[in-house]
Order: C-alpha cells, then structure tokens, then sequence
C-alpha cells in the first residue's frame, strides 16, 4: 500500500515539468502495448515520440489525452493526477493522424469549437478565433468550408483548433503522415515556429526520424511498448543507447562478431577474421569477451578511399565490392560487400559529388572509417 | 516463330474461343446501347404505374349513379368536393397526418440511439445481436406482426393475464389511437434503423474524439457533431417512415378495430364496400398529393438527405 501511494506522487512535485507519465502500462487482452513508460517533459519543451507502427507511442500519446485509463501507472499533468480525468475536462489540444476537422462547419467554426464548449462569450470567441486565423496564416479564410481548403491549409486550422483555448498541452498524433514531402517539411516548421511563439509544451508523435530530428527538443524512441531511449536529437543520434535506436535513426550498417577485450570504454572484436574496435554503445554497456556484438556504423562515416583520401587517415581501412549503386539525387548510395568482415553488406554516402565518378556494381573498391565513430553493442 | 506451348496454355485457348463467340453473338457495337436496354424494365413499371393513375385521375372526375352502379359518362369536381368538405373524410386525414407525425417523431428517437449503438459498439456479439433483432422482424409480415399484438395486447391478452396475477382488472389496451401508434412505430423502426445506419458509420469516430478533447461531454458531441452529420439519415429515415406511415393500411385496421381508420382504409372501403370507385380514386390522388407536398416541404426545409442523387446538394 505504501508502496502504490509513493507512486502516486510525482518524482518531484517540480513547477517546471508538465508531463510526467509514471511506470504507465497498456494492456489490451494478453497484448502489453505499453510497458512501464516512464518520463518527464518539462514546460515549454517540444517532445517527439518516435517508432515504428505497432511500437506503442499512439497508444502512450491516447493514454495522455484521455482516451483511456492506462491499466498500470500514473499520468500526471501539472503535477495533478489524471487518470480518472475524462478527455473533455483535460485542457490538452490534439491534432489527430486525419484531422478530424467537423466537415459541416466552416474553418472559424471549427476553431470557435473549444470555446463554444467553455462557454466563453460571443465576443470573446470571435476574437480569440481571429487573433488564431492569423496566427496560423489563414486570416480571412474563416469563412471557408472544410472540403473548400487544401491539405496545408486544413492543417493550420487543426492547429488552430488544437491551440484557441490555450490548453496545457498540445498533442501531434502523426498529422503530417499523409502530406507529401514538400508540405510535409514546411508544416514541421510551421509546428516549430507556432511552438515557440506560444511556447505550449507538445508531445508529437511520429514514425518519421527526419522529422523528430527537425523538429524537437526530446526524442523518445520506443519499439514493442518499450521506450528505448530519450535524449535531445543529437545525443539520440550521436550516442544511441541500443540497436534498435542505432539502425531506426539514420542509415545505419551493422558489422556482427565476437567480443575479443574490452578496456574502458573501448571494445576489441573480431568480425570474419578481421580485427576491428569500437567504443562501447549504450549507458549500461553488457559485453565481455567471448560475447556475440554488433557494431553499428553510419553511413555517412564511412568513407570512399579514392585519390584525394589516404589510407592512412583511417584506422580502420578494408576492401569491397560493389553491389549495387542508387542514384538519389543530391548524393550517390553505394551497397557494398565487405568479404574480410564476413560477407557484410555495408551502405555507404558518395562524399565527392564534384569527382563525377560513378562506381558500377562488380568495382573494388577501399572503404575507411575510425574506430570512435563505431558503437559496439 | 511458334511460341513454346508452355506460353499458351489450353484455359486461354478456351476462352479465346469463348470470346469468338460472344463477339459473334453480341457484336461490340451492340455494348454501347446495353446501359440503356438495361432500364427498360424500369421504364416499363414505372409507365404501368403512371397509366394507373392517368385511369384512377379519369375516374376521380366521374360520380357513381347509385341506380345503375355505374359510373357517370360525364366530368364532375362532385367527388373532390365531398372528400374535401365532409367532417368524416377531414378527421380520417387528420389523424392520418397526425399519426405520421407522431410515429416519425418517436420512431427516430428511438431508432437514433439503437442505430448508434449498432454502429459503434466495441462488442461483434451486441452489433450481431442488433442487427438480428432488427432483421427477424422483416420476415414475419405486417398482418402476422399485428395479429401478434392482438394476442399480447387483447383482452384476454398476456398483458391483461398479468395484470390480473395482482388482482387488477383488465385494461383496454387495443382499438385505440395509442395502440395503432405503437404498431406503427414498432412496425417502422427497422426501416429508420437501416437508414440511419450507414449515415452514422460514414462519421469518422476521431470527430467524436476530437470534439471530447476540445471540451464537449457525450452529449455535447452528439449534439453538436453526430447529430448534424447523420442529418442526410435522419432526413431520410424520418421520409421513409412519414410516407409509409401516412398511407399504411393493415395496423391501423387491425389495431384499430375500424375506429381508427386512415386513409388508405377509407379509400379500401370506398372501392371494395361501397364501389363508389369515383369516390375512391378522388380520395386517392388526394391522399398522394398530400404526400407529395409533404415530402415537397421537408426537401426544401431539411435538404433531401441521403435520398439525394449525388451532385443534387448544396
């Protein structure tokens, strides 16, 4: 019993943090799609919640808004718990995966919903549904049918909506998912921008990397209900804390063997009779020799060893063979096999786009990198 | 070159023989006429139906010779005068009318929430559950349904076998107003239900959502989001259910007991008890020209609902 009223607490009752989600649970018949998430966002921040489909994260986000009561745990918003809080008395603005704009109202009306609900005064509403057209750029289109405004512009007013009663806390269900790239990069912004001009704390989830990077202060990678990681952007991508978060942000190759020493920080393997070392992945790295690793790499720090490179600018330097070579416009992806490091296949960036050279699959080549830019988990 | 028989094996041989023979059968050109021959059968009821009334009009205007039992060769409004000013015709259509009101009122009341439930329950077991008790209905007829109600409600009826277990004496529960109006609305509810359904399950369950996090309570969001959005249903429920309401036969007779009579039973009466047909068909084409401005005036007030042809809106 002491133990659940301790947990019923916050961490801290800290003034500065708006969320705080404790050891939440979701289980749906004998299916767990959250497990014991915990964290806290403080006020302010921009948090993005990033995983793959069926990971979890909407679920988490429906459990914060008030759609249903997680099964373990506590949520607490400003320091009050909100479990047995239903949806309509928590002040939290959502933007959803398709809107969910009201097709039988037109755009303010739409955005005077919320406050029609609070029963503010007619005056006030007008105003405040005014002061939100403009903020979201659609000032003068008030007016305008739902089905009578394009994608972008029926975002705008879903955050508008979202925003005019000036919750706590503004929720992204994946809003972006269903744009084309173009918009899609010049809403992120827009989302950016609005967030820091009012400065409401925002939880957004999403299964886009590029996006979360763009967009947020905390990234919080989940996979199979389990939050796997949260840490600013670049930590997220600089010091992955796992695999999973490793190969789920950016384009990353992955060398698998058997640990052969770890000293400090630094972790000896061999992988297909080569001898390679890598710093130690993680916060609570577990390998000691003898150990099955993989070793993860970026694309992007593995270099070509052609004419303006020297072998022996690189610790570590190997042989390959061109697979296969994409074309992706603004860079050349090369696929290469690495026969020393046990038939790897490692993906790697043309970094000399001015050389105009173009290796054709069946081409060997050299490959580079150094050890500090591999994480051994 | 002859291609390896690998790549023409024998089913495409028999359909292209297949084909040969349709394209002889039914030259392509034939094809584009198709659509068109297909609405014959259409046109064709639809032209029966109109002779019909083109018959009944011609007749409404002749008056019955009660000598001869035949019909005057000549032209009279004598008919349209006697339907329209006699208190007997007047208060049969008004309680025509009323009823109709009334059933529509009540029957998509409760036919808003049953749809609702249907539509949006969590449970295969309750939607299977509704949607049978919404079905089995159907296959028993409207006469078999109203005599069912004779055997519940008579009398000597379970209702009144019950009361009686706790000494209380039997209630007039049959042949009245009341009793035609529940066997109407009974009778109605599945029609309403399986138009309102899919009015409801073309609203997204995220508006619903969405309305509950930007403030509105259930009821809040029923009425301000569901209840809009399912208007083409209701418009289209409560047309279906008024008009067979309106011109229904068999509950009013039979829950009725003649005291109830609506029109269609008058006009019965007027073709099949007194043969006065001039009489009849007078009241007829009135009864559908009441009906035809009715649902005149609900088109204009409330739109066509789901009942309109696309492109018809706004």
């Amino acid at each position: 019993m002491t133990l659940s009223s301790v947990d019923r607490e916050p961490a801290d009752a800290d003034p500065t943090i708006a969320v705080s989600v404790r050891n939440v649970g979701m289980r749906y018949g004998d299916f767990d799609a959250v497990k014991d998430a915990s964290f806290d966002l403080p006020k302010g921040k921009f948090l993005t919640i990033l995983g793959p489909s069926g990971s979890g994260k909407t679920t988490l986000l429906r459990l914060i808004a008030g759609f249903g009561e997680p099964t373990t745990g506590e949520i607490f918003i400003n320091g009050e718990p909100v479990n047995a809080v239903p949806a309509h008395r928590r002040a939290i603005g959502m933007v959803f995966q398709r809107l969910a704009l009201f097709p039988h109202m037109t755009a303010a009306q739409n955005i005077a919903f919320p406050l029609k609900m609070r029963r503010r005064d007619a005056r006030t509403i007008a105003d405040q549904v005014e002061r939100y057209l403009d903020l979201v750029k659609l000032g003068g289109y008030g007016g305008r049918r739902i089905d009578a405004l394009s994608g972008g512009q029926q975002q705008r007013v879903a955050i508008a909506r979202a925003l005019v009663f000036e919750p706590d806390l503004l929720l992204l269900d994946e809003p972006l998912a269903a744009l084309d790239v173009k918009l899609r990069e010049e809403m992120q912004l827009e989302f950016r921008r609005i967030q820091k001009e009012l400065g409401v704390t925002t939880i957004n989830v999403t299964h886009d990397q590029r996006e979360a990077l763009v967009v947020s202060d905390e990234v919080i990678v989940m996979n199979d209900g389990v939050i796997q990681q949260k840490a600013q952007p670049i930590l997220a991508y600089r010091k992955p804390e796992n695999a999973f978060v490793a190969n789920f942000i950016g384009v990353t190759n992955f060398v698998h063997g058997i640990v052969t020493g770890v000293d400090g920080g630094v972790v000896a393997f061999r992988s297909g009779g080569k001898d390679l070392r890598g710093i130690a992945g993680g916060s609570a790295p577990q390998l000691a020799e003898g150990a099955q690793c993989s070793a993860a790499i970026r694309a992007e720090q593995i270099r070509i060893v052609t004419g303006g490179e020297t072998p022996d600018r690189f610790e570590i330097v190997v042989e390959g063979v061109i697979a296969d070579t994409i074309f992706e416009g603004e860079r050349i992806v090369y696929e290469i096999t690495v026969p020393q490091l046990a038939e790897a296949s490692l993906r790697v960036f043309d970094h000399d786009p001015a050389a105009h050279t173009q290796f054709q699959p069946g081409a060997r080549i050299q490959l580079g990198w150094n050890s500090k830019d591999m994480h051994v988990f | 070159m002859k291609p390896p028989r690998s790549a023409y094996p024998w089913h495409w041989r028999v359909l292209d023989v297949l084909e040969r023979v349709v394209e002889t059968a039914w030259p392509r050109r034939f094809t584009k006429g198709l659509p068109h021959a297909m609405l014959v059968p259409v046109v064709l009821l639809v032209a029966i139906l109109i002779a019909g009334l083109v018959e009944m009009l011609d007749s409404s205007f002749r008056v019955l010779d009660t000598n001869t039992f035949l019909m005057s060769d000549f032209y009279t409004l004598d008919n349209y005068r006697r339907a329209l000013t006699e208190n007997f015709f007047q208060s049969v259509a008004t309680r025509s009318f009323i009823a109709s009101f009334i059933v529509t009122a009540i029957t998509l009341v409760v036919a808003v929430p049953y749809a609702y439930l249907m539509v949006r329950t969590q449970s295969p077991a309750l939607r299977k559950f509704l949607l049978v008790a919404l079905f089995f209905p159907f296959f028993i007829g409207e006469v078999v349904r109203a005599y069912g109600w004779l055997i519940i409600l008579g009398n000597q009826g379970l209702v009144n076998e019950f009361l009686g277990l706790f000494g209380l004496s039997s209630v007039r529960l049959l042949y009245n107003y009341s009793a035609v109006i529940f066997g109407l609305v009974q009778y109605m509810l599945p029609f309403a239900v399986l138009m309102i359904a899919p009015a409801l399950t073309a609203i997204p369950e995220e508006l619903e959502a969405a309305a509950n996090s930007l403030g509105a309570n259930w009821i809040r969001t029923f009425r301000h989001v569901v209840l809009p959005l399912a208007r083409p249903g209701l418009v289209a429920g409560g047309l279906v259910v008024m008009t067979l309401s309106l011109t229904n036969f068999a509950i009013p007779a039979m829950l009725g007991g003649g005291s109830q009579d609506f029109m269609s039973n008058v006009i019965y009466d007027q073709f099949f008890r007194t043969s006065d047909q001039g009489l009849g068909s007078a009241l007829s084409i009135l009864l559908v020209i009441a009906g035809s401005i009715l649902v005149g005036i609900i088109f204009r007030l409330f739109g066509t609902g789901s009942l309109a042809i696309k492109g018809a809106r706004k």
